[in-house]
């Protein structure tokens, strides 16, 4: 048995974050721990690897390679000899001004005492198993994503640790790399040890093994991958796994509207890389169009193009009917950061109000179908949740009857459940307004499913396709 | 929000501190009542008794009417000067953010040829160009303490007006005064109200220093640096007067310090 955990109790000063948590790890039999951010996940493995914030005291038995009583030092003696961790958005736990092979190598020679020589080469290996072979000398803002999360994959694997730790490997990822860093994990938990601390249902699926379902400290459920994720017994296992996007109910329609934009060899240039060159393009009025691509690939910035915040290097966007002021309006990624501090949300709405005379009356419905609590109204925008906030933020810019609504992100910093309701509802309340949506998102399954159409990046050219028959058709088999 | 946390023992000692002057000031006012520029030349360093609780100068003069003179002074200059650097800068910065192209690169050559020389030589010069003037050395701190304003101020507007936050009142239609007073305005005020307290705190140490070199405020004005550096021929004489202006500078200066560190930026 490699991690042995009994009786776990994980509290601050006021509050239990983990109450009562027993489980198990071993070799070649993964375990995954499931729930939604804020539910005390990281902490358990904070406490596992021995760096439990202070402030925080715990009470039970962590006993790690049939040792139950490992001081501070002797834990630290195993860090990457025999535990390894694989942080959260590596992209931030790299140096950013070290080429990637480097950092892989210095953990040969720091951590191993390996010769130069034999740590150039054992990393060379490893860089290549991992597809990063022509990568090796980038620093970590060349990387993408995926690139880094490999890279960091590379390092923390590096010294053969028997036990991987892998908290949220998945966040910000999109689909596909998602299924690469889960191969990954697959394989080094067939061999070893591995404790996977995620929200993704579809990354448990693929890592199999047991699972784990935690919600605000508390275990609801464990079992093996496939009873938990086929027959779930909790209420909110069963939310969490339908909050998947590719059981999302289906929302996409035929397009029909008529042009509302048309985009004619639009070109533009950021740092030096082209992001698109020469694109045409229509915009349908009242239609969901998804903006879909890696990240950094222009989306975001063909999206201010449309809304006028960027100005094109060439190229012309043309409204059929032009728009008249505050009609192009904008959802954003992070909803704290795009409120005014320390005003309550009610003091804002007045001011929008009072600005441009709008009529009170809709407030009320909107409200309703939106699932707003009028209590909200009281409070300031750093005292609701994210998801109260995005729906806030819907409600203001439906109040302007927007024609051209960009929705940048808007569900990405959510958790999946409250993630699903704020898109079916920004979906359903842009259609029964009548207003373009430009839906951008990493998070093709959902795109798929809610999207009327959508605009892919490619090198050359903007791919549009109309998801509604490969997901009708998905849904039929 | 913005909160001024006045649980920490610094932030208690540095208010505690300027209090302490304060009652001082308003004992002088209201209790004593001894006109500070009266010499009594027979009564020279007088030891501390129930009509004079600090004892008198090489003149006679009361002490404890002459400190508090001074602290008044030194208060108001800080609290003049502070009050108008900060909204220079304030306005300036916000300015030069904004409008970016020839506005900035001009308020940005004024801070530069500034900031080329030491701030107390340009209260030097100014102080010997018009000795004893209050509102010169007024005009001449004020000029020194709104550059570090204008720096903070524009580098914390640049980014901020790339904010989602300000983006998107744009977006609704919010014109420049709603900005500022819904966005910038709270965003700013958790770095000028620490910047203010510092600055105060060098106020009082400009003015007294400058006095002590004897081209600020002239006698017989009481003013501490100036009364330290009358005071100093007599330091084996009764040192315990000379150390009554050097310890209320200090004090002064400490307290301002030690309130800038209690303003908390909570989320």
């Amino acid at each position: 048995m490699i991690i042995n955990i009994e009786n776990l109790f994980i509290r601050s000063e006021d509050q239990i974050l983990v109450e009562n948590l027993s489980l198990t790890v071993q070799s070649g039999r993964p375990m995954t721990i499931l729930g939604e951010t804020g539910s005390g996940k990281s902490l358990l493995a904070n406490a596992i690897v021995g760096i439990l914030p202070t402030g925080l005291s715990q009470e039970g038995l962590i006993s790690l390679f049939g040792r139950a009583d490992l001081s501070l030092a002797e834990r630290q003696a195993l860090w990457g000899r025999e535990i390894a961790v694989l942080p959260q958005e590596p992209w931030l736990a790299l140096n950013p001004i070290m080429p990637l092979q480097e950092q892989v190598r210095e953990v040969g020679e720091l951590v191993m005492g390996q010769s130069d020589d034999q740590s150039r080469r054992r990393s060379t290996s490893l860089l290549h198993k991992l597809g990063l072979a022509k990568d090796h000398a980038k620093i970590p803002s060349q990387l993408s994503g995926g690139m880094a999360q490999r890279g960091a994959f590379a390092a923390a694997t590096y010294a053969g640790a028997q036990l991987l730790i892998a908290d949220e490997p998945t966040k910000g990822l999109d689909a596909s790399r998602r299924d690469q860093i889960g191969a990954m994990l697959k394989q080094h938990g067939q061999q070893g040890a591995l404790l996977t601390i995620t929200h993704d249902v579809q990354l448990a699926a693929q890592i199999g093994g047991d699972i784990m379902v935690m919600r605000q400290g508390q275990v609801l459920e464990q079992g093996s991958a496939q009873e938990v994720l086929n027959a779930p017994k909790s209420d909110y296992a069963k939310a969490l796994i339908n909050a998947q996007s590719d059981r999302w109910p289906l929302r996409a329609q035929r397009p029909t509207g008529e042009n509302q934009l048309i985009v004619r060899g639009l070109s533009k240039q950021r740092g030096g890389k082209t992001l698109f060159r020469d694109w045409d393009f229509e915009v349908r009025r009242g239609e969901v169009l998804g903006l879909c691509g890696d990240s950094g690939c222009g989306k975001s910035t063909l999206a201010d193009l449309l809304l006028g915040l960027v100005k094109a290097d060439s190229g012309q966007i043309k409204a059929t009917v032009p728009f008249g002021p505050q009609q192009c309006l904008k959802l954003y990624q992070d909803p704290p950061s795009a409120f005014a501090p320390g005003v309550t949300l009610g003091q804002l709405l007045e001011d929008l109000i009072r600005l441009h005379k709008l009529d009170r009356q809709p407030i009320g419905p909107l409200m309703q179908q939106l699932k707003l609590d009028p209590g909200l109204l009281a409070r300031s925008a750093s005292g609701v949740s994210g998801g109260e906030l995005q729906r806030f933020a819907i409600l203001r810019a439906l109040l302007m009857q927007p024609k051209l609504l960009v929705a940048d992100e808007p569900t990405s910093r959510l958790d999946p459940i409250t993630a699903r309701e704020v898109t079916e509802l920004l979906v359903d309340a842009a259609r029964s307004s009548g207003c373009t949506l430009l839906l951008i998102s990493h998070d093709s399954g959902a795109m798929q499913r809610v999207c009327d159409r959508i605009l892919q990046f490619t090198p050359d050219r903007p791919l549009l396709s109309e998801p509604l028959l490969g997901a009708r058709a998905q849904q039929c088999a | 929000m913005l909160k001024f946390d006045l649980r920490a023992p610094t932030t208690l000692l540095g208010v505690f501190l300027l209090f302490a002057l304060l009652i001082l000031v308003l004992f002088e006012q209201l209790a004593h009542g001894v006109d500070g520029t009266v010499q009594l030349l027979d009564n020279a360093f007088a030891l501390p008794s129930w009509q004079e609780p600090l004892g008198t100068d090489q003149f006679g003069r009361s002490n404890l009417a002459r400190l508090s003179a001074a602290i008044q002074i030194s208060l108001w200059m800080s609290l003049l000067c502070v009050i108008t650097a900060a909204t220079l800068g304030t306005v300036a910065g916000i300015a030069a953010a904004w409008l970016r192209g020839w506005v900035d690169a001009s308020i940005g050559f004024v801070v530069n040829v500034l900031m080329a020389l030491p701030g107390l030589i340009l209260v030097l010069l100014i102080g010997a160009l018009f000795p004893g003037s209050f509102t010169a050395l007024y005009i001449a701190i004020s000029l020194v303490l709104w550059v570090e304003f204008f720096r903070v101020v524009r580098a914390q507007t640049l980014s901020l007006l790339a904010s989602p936050e300000i983006e998107a009142s744009r977006l609704y239609g919010f014109g420049p005064l709603y900005l500022f007073r819904r966005h910038l305005l709270p965003r700013l005020l958790p770095s000028l109200l620490p910047l203010a307290c510092f600055g105060a705190g060098n106020a009082i140490l400009a003015l007294a220093s400058i006095g002590f070199v004897y081209v600020g405020l002239q006698p017989p004005r009481a003013e501490l640096g100036l009364m330290m550096v009358e005071l100093f021929p007599y330091y084996s004489d009764a040192p315990w007067v000379l150390a009554q202006p050097v310890l209320c500078v200090f004090a002064l200066i400490l307290s301002f310090n030690l309130i800038a560190g209690g303003f908390r930026h909570d989320h």
